[in-house]
């Protein structure tokens, strides 16, 4: 390789260094003005609701995410990390239609008719074995975080969940970018220890 | 755990953690071990060293959020972790804005940029 193409390299990989952190600098001032219109609205929500609604002491007993963060190796060296957000429906999604009636499915004959065979019998109790676990695979609903702080909450309190839930977002797509900056950070340090080798070898092969 | 995904952790001061709980991220698992630590006046340090590393030694954690005037308390912690999963993610709090200069990241990324590097 020679020294030029060396010094390409480098400058090529300067410029990506450069254009990360310019996108890092943009994303950090979104993520950071979304935090504060967040606080903001928070704030708003106590100011209506009453200083200590909106605290520690209302957090749930049972919590169950809503969001999670997909890990994707794009190399498989597993150096370059993507992470993207997930978010699931909350319970008044999952369940629209409420059931009403019994729980169990269908209804027991506890007194048999004499002339029931064995063979129907058999077949009564593979059915029953087979609904047992088609109960256990309904989806347990998911609460909504905002029903933690009362059913009917201010409308600023819902406007900070929205900043909130952008935040979460964005701060994958941070967490990303931050991953690849240090990657490219590394591949340019590699880079300019190659030109200083060629560079090196170019001064005696002079001498 | 992989085909689920990964949770969101947070090291937070009050405000922090309920916005971001508020948000969908909290989780209490079969230990009842939450994914957050809310951060008051009387939490000692090591209390947060160690909540920080035994996020860092979880694997169903991609995603460390910490406060930055928080992480300035666990600092040497916070640049021993050398792994890209979980990735540690510096936040502004409402009394401490966000500080680019003491990022650690961006301190490891800028910290090349000396003279010996460019002769």
């Amino acid at each position: 390789m020679t020294l030029v193409e060396c010094s390409e390299n480098v400058d090529e990989k300067l410029l990506l260094l450069m254009e990360q952190l310019q996108l890092l600098e943009e994303k950090r001032n979104t993520l950071n003005t979304l935090i504060e219109q967040g606080w903001l609205s928070m704030s708003k929500a106590r100011y209506s609701m009453g200083n200590k609604q909106v605290s520690t002491l209302q957090y749930a007993s049972e919590m169950e995410p809503l969001v999670r963060i997909h890990v994707r190796s794009q190399d498989s060296g597993g150096s370059e990390v993507e992470f993207n957000t997930v978010r699931l429906e909350t319970g008044k999604d999952v369940t629209s239609v409420e059931d009403i009636g019994p729980q169990e499915e269908g209804v027991r004959k506890r007194t048999r008719p004499k002339g029931e065979t064995a063979t129907e019998k058999q077949e009564s109790d593979k059915l029953g074995r087979e609904k047992v676990p088609e109960k256990k695979n309904q989806v347990i609903p998911q609460q909504d975080p905002l029903r933690w702080f009362g059913i009917l909450v201010p409308q600023s309190l819902r406007h900070a969940q929205m900043s909130f839930k952008q935040v979460i977002e964005l701060s994958a797509e941070i967490a990303s970018l931050q991953v690849s900056l240090l990657n490219t950070k590394r591949e340019l340090r590699n880079r300019l220890q190659d030109k200083q080798a060629v560079q090196k070898e170019t001064q005696v092969s002079d001498r | 755990m992989a085909g689920r995904g990964k949770l969101i952790a947070v090291i937070g001061d009050e405000d922090t953690c309920t916005g971001f709980l508020l948000g969908g991220v909290g989780e209490l698992n079969k230990n009842r071990k939450p994914n957050f630590l809310v951060v008051e006046k009387d939490t000692s340090i090591t209390e947060i060293e160690e909540t920080f590393k035994s996020f860092l030694a979880r694997n169903d954690i991609g995603i460390i959020l910490i406060n930055q005037f928080i992480a300035e308390m666990i600092r040497h912690a916070i640049d021993a972790h050398m792994q890209s999963i979980p990735a540690v993610l510096e936040i502004p709090s409402k009394e401490h804005p966000y500080d680019a200069s003491k990022d650690s990241i961006l301190r490891r990324a800028k910290g090349m940029f000396s003279a010996e590097d460019f002769r």
